[in-house]
């Protein structure tokens, strides 16, 4: 979003999907050599794309991002902050900070695609971002997620369009032992619960909070 | 329920004949369709010196894998009038066959959870009152007097809205239907033949003039196929087609219990249909496979989403244990409705596509299956239902009210 | 579960993905000039074959993109997959040979 007076105005009052759990999720953290984090990341930016990777527009489109990815799993990182998730041979997800992003991404990208045949649209109030990390992040995962996630075929920095929990996501594998996962807005309050309740156990060894 | 007294499985109930080398007709398929069938030729049309032909053991396909549910609450009137007959020969059969098959006329539910459930229930209770079929509208309250276990309250993801009522409808045993009419059959001398595969047909131009089977060859005027799950198979091998697709449909039972579950709930939109058995055993339907399928089993998947619908509707089963779980081929149509009548074969005739249907639709498609095989026409009752349709265009949608999607 | 090879996204659960019926039906050519037997084999026959079956599948949680496969429909063992617009296998293609090509089909002026 670009950062005029007017649009500061509006920043103010945005509410996140899952803002109403930010107190759960603080209080169901767990510290330690098995501990597992969940906290929100709101606001980001993201532009779904949709071009031929290989034509004119694709080129034109990968300038801006700094590369497209090529295959599932693959996460083009760019400058300013921007990655470019795989979603499909075809389709793509532009991902970048609410703050310190770069602003005109969506121009930028529309401006690229130009009249040639695809979509650039402006995708950032469609999902959230739920980041889990810690030790133990992978087998809160594990628990509902039918995807391998063993680090032979989940590196950091893979990213993949999947189910937790039943619910679809994007999963992207950010670092070593942290997770950020992409829910639909309206499935944010669920995911949120059903990953606290998966952390759960691992807080029993020690967190008071929990007890 | 569980204070009734079981009928004693006595040793033999039929013969086990060896297949002759002629019969004026012969069923193939040895389940609850094809015993029926044979039950009313040999009644209604004299017809004695038939044969059924099973490949495996009597009634152990889709009549040993369903949940017993018998009901007559569909929308269209072709179907209530089928169905409703059916009800009204599930009443008498147990006189008329001298077999107490446990018909228990417990009434079933069919719960409503949307606005639009609700709109469609209180549709199809108005067309089932048009036709003379037993019907009621229950508000929630009503629900719970009826079955006081299920969980009405508003804070679940798909609460109970109210539902549809058939105090008429109800459950029976479902090896003893198939036991009462294998009875009556050789009495009347049909010949039921077992471990007998059908393994292609004799025909002569057009006409079919015999059966290729894993027991020999046998020549017979008439063929009625009723091997529901299996009937594309046997079609092909008689050389024509049906519309149908085949997907494995799943049950399970748990435990048994003392009686909690006093009548039959269904709801089609989480997918859970659930009945306690007279012995005590909570015995619950899911979902079908998506993918066509013969493997009688099912994906694991299906019945981890039914029993996840079960324990909400039915907090008090999350102390239940499922004891087993099996798979049965349904054989689908595009509008959800079986296809009784006459094939593209001169002498054959076809009785499937029953899906979800078949057990509680098993007098009449009996009556009138014998009835066209007999006459070589079809029953007023099954005349809707002719292969035909699919050209005419004149379907029978009864997606809404076959309460398992496929 | 059965697992699917996805030919985007690789192994995935099949809760992961929607059934779409028989493979490589192709719209009639000139539907117009069908008859009502013919138009009803488009609509509403399809085979249901007990063994090899090519049919349709969309992974509708990961790429939403449609492909083929070639599966038994007794032991569920996945023989082949392959993307849209492709042929089988070879030695497959008579999994998507369709009765309806081998004329199977009621003989002619027989009313079902």
């Amino acid at each position: 979003m670009v950062n005029t007076a007017e649009n500061t105005q509006v920043r103010a009052l945005r509410r996140s999907p899952a803002a109403h759990l930010w107190e759960d999720f603080t209080r169901g953290s767990v510290e330690g050599s098995h501990g597992v984090a969940l906290h929100e990341v709101p606001f980001q930016t993201m532009v779904g794309i949709r071009v031929d990777p290989l034509s004119e527009a694709g080129v034109r489109i990968a300038a801006v991002t700094g590369g497209l990815p090529v295959r599932c799993g693959e996460v083009a990182a760019g400058p300013d902050g921007v990655s470019v998730l795989w979603l499909s041979p075809d389709e793509f997800l532009a991902v970048a900070p609410d703050d310190g992003g770069r602003a005109d991404l969506v121009e930028a990208l529309t401006a690229a695609l130009g009249a040639d045949a695809g979509q650039v649209v402006d995708l950032s109030s469609n999902r959230t971002t739920l980041e889990l990390s810690g030790p133990s992040a992978r087998e809160v995962l594990e628990k509902s997620c039918a995807a391998d996630l063993h680090p032979r075929a989940f590196a950091a920095g893979t990213a993949i369009t999947t189910e937790v929990g039943k619910i679809p996501v994007l999963l992207w594998k950010s670092g070593p032992d942290t997770f950020r996962l992409f829910p639909r807005a309206s499935f944010a309050d669920y995911l949120g619960r059903w990953l606290l309740d998966g952390m759960r156990e691992f807080a029993a060894a020690g967190n008071p909070a929990w007890h | 329920m569980t204070t009734e007294h079981l009928p004693e499985h006595p040793d033999f109930l039929w013969r086990n004949p060896d297949p002759k080398k002629s019969y004026d007709a012969v069923i193939v398929g040895g389940g609850g369709h094809g015993l029926a069938t044979a039950y009313f030729l040999a009644k209604n049309h004299g017809m004695t010196n038939i044969a059924i032909l099973e490949k495996g053991w009597l009634a152990g396909g889709n009549m040993a894998r369903n949940t017993t549910i018998i009901r007559s609450n569909y929308l269209w009137d072709e179907s209530a009038a089928i169905y409703e007959h059916a009800l009204k020969l599930w009443e008498i059969l147990p006189e008329e066959l001298e077999y107490d098959f446990l018909f228990s006329q417990r009434g079933v539910m069919n719960l409503a959870h949307t606005l639009g459930d609700v709109r469609e229930s209180v549709r199809r209770v108005g067309a089932n009152q048009l036709n003379g079929v037993d019907a009621e509208w229950l508000d929630p309250k009503q629900v719970k007097e009826l079955c006081p276990i299920l969980n009405i309250s508003d804070n679940i993801r798909y609460p109970v809205m109210g539902a549809t009522y058939q105090p008429r409808a109800g459950i029976a045993k479902h090896d003893h239907v198939a036991w009462a009419f294998a009875r009556k059959c050789d009495e009347l001398g049909v010949d039921i033949i077992q471990n007998c595969e059908v393994t292609g047909f004799i025909k002569d131009g057009n006409r079919v003039t015999g059966v290729q089977t894993s027991r020999g060859t046998i020549n017979t005027e008439k063929v009625g196929l009723a091997a529901a799950g299996h009937s594309s198979v046997l079609a092909e091998l008689a050389g024509f087609r049906l519309p149908i697709q085949s997907h494995p449909l799943q049950a399970l039972v748990s435990e048994l219990h003392e009686p909690v579950h006093p009548t039959v709930v269904m709801s089609n939109h989480v997918h859970v249909y659930v009945s306690q058995a007279h012995k005590g055993e909570l015995v619950m339907g899911a979902g079908v496979d998506s993918y066509n399928g013969y493997g009688q089993r099912g994906s694991f998947h299906v019945i981890e989403e039914q029993m996840a619908a079960a324990v909400e509707l039915f907090p008090i089963f999350a102390r239940a244990h499922v004891l087993r779980t099996w798979g049965g081929i349904v054989d689908t149509t595009m509008d959800a409705s079986p296809i009784v009548g006459t094939t593209p074969v001169e002498n054959m005739f076809v009785n499937c596509g029953w899906g979800t249907g078949g057990f509680k639709g098993t007098p009449a498609a009996g009556l009138t299956f014998a009835h066209t095989i007999a006459t070589g026409a079809p029953h007023e009752l099954n005349k809707p239902f002719s292969l035909e349709r699919f050209e005419t265009g004149a379907l029978i949608d009864e997606h809404g009210a076959a309460a398992v999607a496929h | 579960m059965l697992l699917f090879s996805c030919p985007n996204c690789g192994p995935r659960n099949e809760t992961e993905f929607h059934y779409g019926g028989q493979a490589h039906v192709a719209y009639p050519e000139h539907p117009e000039e069908l008859s009502d037997r013919e138009w009803a084999e488009y609509l509403f026959y399809r085979e249901n074959p007990k063994g090899l079956f090519a049919e349709r599948w969309v992974h509708s949680a990961g790429c939403r993109k449609w492909f083929n496969m070639v599966r038994d429909t007794v032991s569920y063992d996945i023989k082949a997959v392959y993307r849209m617009g492709e042929a089988p296998p070879v030695e497959l293609a008579a999994a998507a040979a369709t009765q309806a090509a081998t004329n199977h089909n009621a003989p002619e002026g027989a009313k079902p």
